[in-house]
């Protein structure tokens, strides 16, 4: 305990946020030894005896000035934090055979929690301290996880709500999470309700607390909370800093689930702006982010510019490489069989991703460029006195039921390939018409397949 | 498991009685009878208690008499050895043989094991011979200790066997004597149950609060159901459910044997809906999770579906996906086929997404969810020739699904045709493109919009494309942003 006030009277002193929450951090991997020094012989009383003149008595070592509201909000917490710590040593098996669960722990650092969030309504805290929200609110939501996954090991049913009607399988399965997801929520309304002017205003913890809620809502599967959040934001963007002033790292965060959530709701254009931003920010050394930077921005440019990825851009990721080359192959080479193999190769990985639905669509392009290939190779019809040769327009049907049946390996009815070719050309990628009387496609003589130069 | 129910009368009954005469000595003897009112529910205590003997009236009085007090003894220790005695001749029936005048009083019990237990201190051998469970006089009791005081309780009565048991165990701790005094599952009591049934009894002002049944404790697990009734009106639940009120799965069978006769008989929708609402409840509360469960849902759902109920539709689907999940048996096939289209139906991408993600592969193989997902893939490439065939052959129940979203896809097919293909269709074309059922349906469907569009040939009608503009985009534009979305979670 000593030593943590000491380095949290340093961190006071200089005032520096990050140092501050670094007192908080619970990370047993990193930090055991120092973690079980805090918990001592875990008798409470001795503890309390020390945060007391800690705080109280040993004034005169404070070489800072703790109003009495700050100092009884912080007492609260480093009590609430040594508790935290005790259950979180137990459970990892470091407190001499005590028992625990993440359960416990996550009832711990929820208290923990709740005092940090306390001591901006209650104790005057100032906004240089914020980081300490963000270090119980990480941890918040690790624990909550950590929690639901042991009580459904632990097939633990009491979760289940007698005044419902029905069960409530996403509310058994998340309980934690979903109450973290509270929590979380309220470290944002402390954050963005705060009228201080902005040099000294939480507003600037606005971001961090929202990756987080994103992460959490993304985790329980329900983005329209996470439509909230943004919908809250938009409105309140005359009052919060512009988000380039705002940690790197932030930025990129948010703009990732920005673009994601615009992703899920099929707008590409938009969704392709906000995933560009955060590629183009991205640490280069972040792996794991810029492969899921892709995972969305490939779908994207594939839907809204018709653009495929090159070897090159996906050379340090192998893993993209497996599920993207071979349908970029297929649409390259108009090849509507190897394209829903590709599909079919990847789909539980596409699921999961949640771009199946979206790469889906580009069996259009193939189609649409195995149908140029027919207009191309139909070649020109006699140019008349000198005038510049033009291509033949008018195509029978049966030639693109020839391509197409080539191309994906089955038989296909005259009825269908018209269908399909009106799909093309409701969808501007063919301009032409039918005339099925006649049985023959009529494309337009400048610009048949628009985009493509020819 | 009732530990927490029971004990809470009984100990009212002993407890009022004793208290009321310790604060009203002279009053003792009108109490006794008092007592029998709130006792415990088995009758034949009941009779027992009413037929106390006067003699044991006065053995109570005087217990409690300030005469008799010793000094040292407390009124608790006292109360809880007197309990011990009267249960004692009370099990053993000879209440009414007992000489009880010539009984010693509990607190003249207590002093003498405790002048026993002093000798026995001073000579620790004796003691640890005489009193087997002293080492074991831990907080923590076990079963096994119950036994062997027992085995040790040689002598019939309890004030005689005290020399062979452990005194100190009986005088530092009342509270073991009444795990000896009752049975099993009474033994369960806290002191703070204790002084919150006595705070009770303070408050109502002594004993009309054996009147009062006690409040049930917070349900320690599911209820069962006590209700043999097989009909009963749904309600929505707005405190913790009584026994009384819930049928228990035996009965919950009759009842879908019941519904499933009424429905092919009397075809009332209402009815059944509710009837259906309140048999689900009854399994929530009673957290039954079966197969009979899973059929529950399964009947309900396609009874709802039939009548186009989405809402209660989607909940049934809701809580057999969990059911599926948890590996309950079922006919997931036929219902992760719904899902599927339900979504298709409510345009919800993700959730779309999730059902596909909730697929096996084996699964993807069946002909239900097939079918399924290739009406997905169908609408998602514009394929409606292939939307439309497979709206022709649907497995199960599926169509009902399909029949709410066909009226958005035509008119989506329509605005395609409109745009590609010039001048003209013949009718006839579009009643089979579009699985109208005849060309008259078709005619209707597009005069609804435009009667402007049709043209009688010499031998058939066309449906003139190129004049149709914007007409069937802005109507499917307005389809698709109307999509019912009621009771969706």
């Amino acid at each position: 305990m000593d030593g943590l006030i000491r380095q949290f009277r340093v961190a006071y002193a200089a005032t520096n946020g990050e140092q501050l929450a670094e007192t908080l951090t619970p990370d047993v991997q990193a930090h055991s030894a120092k973690l079980r020094a805090i918990w001592g012989p875990g008798d409470l009383r001795s503890m309390t005896a020390d945060l007391n003149f800690l705080f109280h008595q040993d004034q005169a070592r404070l070489s800072i000035r703790l109003s009495k509201e700050e100092t009884s909000g912080w007492y609260a917490i480093y009590t609430a934090y040594w508790k935290a710590i005790g259950e979180i040593l137990a459970v990892k098996g470091l407190r001499n055979g005590a028992q625990s669960s993440w359960a416990k722990v996550y009832e711990a650092w929820k208290d923990l929690t709740l005092l940090t969030i306390r001591g901006y309504t209650n104790h005057d805290f100032e906004n240089w301290t914020i980081p300490c929200l963000y270090v119980t609110g990480r941890y918040l939501r690790l624990y909550a996880m950590r929690a639901d996954a042991e009580r459904v090991l632990s097939s633990d049913n009491t979760a289940i709500d007698d005044l419902k009607d029905d069960f409530d399988p996403q509310a058994e399965e998340n309980k934690c999470l979903e109450d973290c997801a509270r929590h979380l929520n309220r470290i944002f309304q402390i954050c963005a309700s705060d009228r201080a002017p902005l040099e000294e205003s939480r507003k600037w913890g606005v971001y961090y607390a929202v990756n987080l809620l994103f992460k959490t809502y993304f985790k329980l599967n329900s983005e329209p909370l996470s439509k909230n959040i943004l919908r809250a934001i938009s409105a309140g963007r005359s009052d919060i800093p512009p988000i380039d002033k705002f940690p790197k790292s932030q930025q990129v965060t948010f703009k990732y689930y920005e673009g994601v959530l615009a992703f899920l709701e099929e707008n590409y254009v938009e969704a392709e702006k906000h995933l560009e931003m955060a590629w183009l920010m991205c640490h280069k050394d972040a792996q794991r982010n810029l492969e899921l930077i892709l995972t969305y921005l490939i779908p994207c440019r594939l839907l809204t510019t018709h653009t495929l990825p090159s070897a090159q851009l996906l050379k340090p990721f192998p893993h993209l490489q497996k599920l993207f080359i071979p349908l970029a192959r297929a649409i390259k080479k108009s090849d509507l069989r190897a394209f829903d193999i590709a599909l079919r190769d990847g789909e539980d990985e596409f699921i999961k991703r949640r771009v199946y639905l979206t790469l889906e669509r580009g069996r259009d392009i193939v189609l649409r460029n195995l149908l140029r290939k027919v207009f191309i190779s139909g070649g020109f019809e006699e140019a008349k006195n000198g005038a510049a040769p033009v291509r033949r327009t008018r195509i029978p049907i049966t030639e693109f039921t020839a391509a197409m049946q080539i191309s994906g390996g089955e038989a296909i009815d005259a009825d269908e390939v018209e269908c399909l070719m009106a799909n093309m050309i409701y969808k501007n990628l063919m301009k032409g018409y039918i005339a099925h009387e006649r049985g023959t496609v009529v494309l337009s003589k400048s610009g048949a397949f628009p985009g493509t130069k020819v | 498991m009732n530990t927490a129910y029971t004990p809470v009368t009984i100990r009212q009954g002993f407890g009022l009685a004793y208290q009321s005469q310790h604060q009203y000595p002279y009053n003792a003897p009108a109490n006794p009878p008092q007592p029998s009112n709130t006792m415990s529910p088995s009758s034949d205590q009941q009779q027992q208690k009413f037929d106390w003997p006067q003699s044991v009236r006065n053995y109570v009085q005087r217990t409690f008499q300030a005469s008799n007090e010793i000094p040292g003894v407390g009124r608790e220790e006292k109360e809880s050895r007197l309990k011990e005695i009267i249960r004692s001749e009370q099990e053993k029936g000879t209440m009414f043989t007992t000489n009880w005048d010539e009984m010693p009083l509990p607190q003249q019990l207590i002093q003498k094991e405790r002048q026993q237990a002093l000798m026995a201190a001073v000579d620790p051998a004796t003691t640890q011979s005489k009193s087997p469970s002293f080492a074991a006089n831990s907080k923590k009791r076990k079963s096994s200790d119950f036994s062997e005081s027992e085995q040790t309780n040689g002598s019939p009565v309890p004030w005689r066997s005290t020399k062979a048991l452990s005194l100190e165990d009986r005088v530092s701790k009342p509270a073991n004597d009444k795990r000896l005094l009752m049975d099993g599952p009474l033994t369960g009591k806290s002191k703070f149950q204790k002084n919150v049934e006595k705070r009770q009894r303070r408050g109502d002002g002594g004993y009309q609060s054996s009147y009062r049944s006690p409040s049930p404790p917070p349900p320690s697990g599911p209820i069962v159901g006590l209700n043999e009734s097989l009909e009963k009106p749904y309600f929505r639940l707005t405190a913790a459910p009584k026994p009384e009120d819930v049928r228990p799965e035996r009965v919950l069978h009759h009842t879908l044997d019941l519904l499933k006769r009424k429905w092919r008989k009397e075809n009332n929708y209402n009815y059944i809906c509710d009837q259906f609402k309140s048999l689900r409840q009854d399994l929530t509360v009673q957290h039954i999770r079966s197969e009979f469960t899973v059929s529950v849902y399964e009947i309900h759902a396609r009874i709802a579906l039939e009548k186009g109920d989405l809402g209660e539709y989607n909940q049934c689907q809701t809580q057999l996906r969990a059911l599926y999940r948890a590996g309950v048996k079922g006919n997931p096939i036929e219902f992760k086929a719904y899902r599927i289209l339900y979504f298709i139906h409510t345009a919800n991408r993700t959730a779309l997404n999730d059902a596909i993600a909730d697929l096996t592969t084996a699964e993807k193989e069946e002909r239900p969810v097939k079918h399924a997902l290739n009406v997905r893939s169908a609408l998602a490439l514009g394929n409606y020739h292939k939307f439309f065939q497979l709206y022709l052959d649907v497995p199960n129940m599926g169509a009902y699904l399909m029949d709410m979203f066909i009226k958005r896809e035509r008119l989506a097919a329509l605005a395609n045709m409109c745009k590609a293909f010039k001048p003209e269709l013949k009718l006839r074309y579009v009643t089979e493109e579009l699985a109208f059922e005849s060309d008259a349906e078709a005619a209707q469907f597009i005069i609804d919009y435009d009667q402007e569009l049709l043209q009688e040939r010499d031998d058939h009608i066309v449906f003139l494309t190129a004049k149709a503009g914007q007409t069937f985009e802005n109507a499917r534009a307005q389809a698709c942003s109307r999509v019912d979305l009621k009771g969706q979670i």
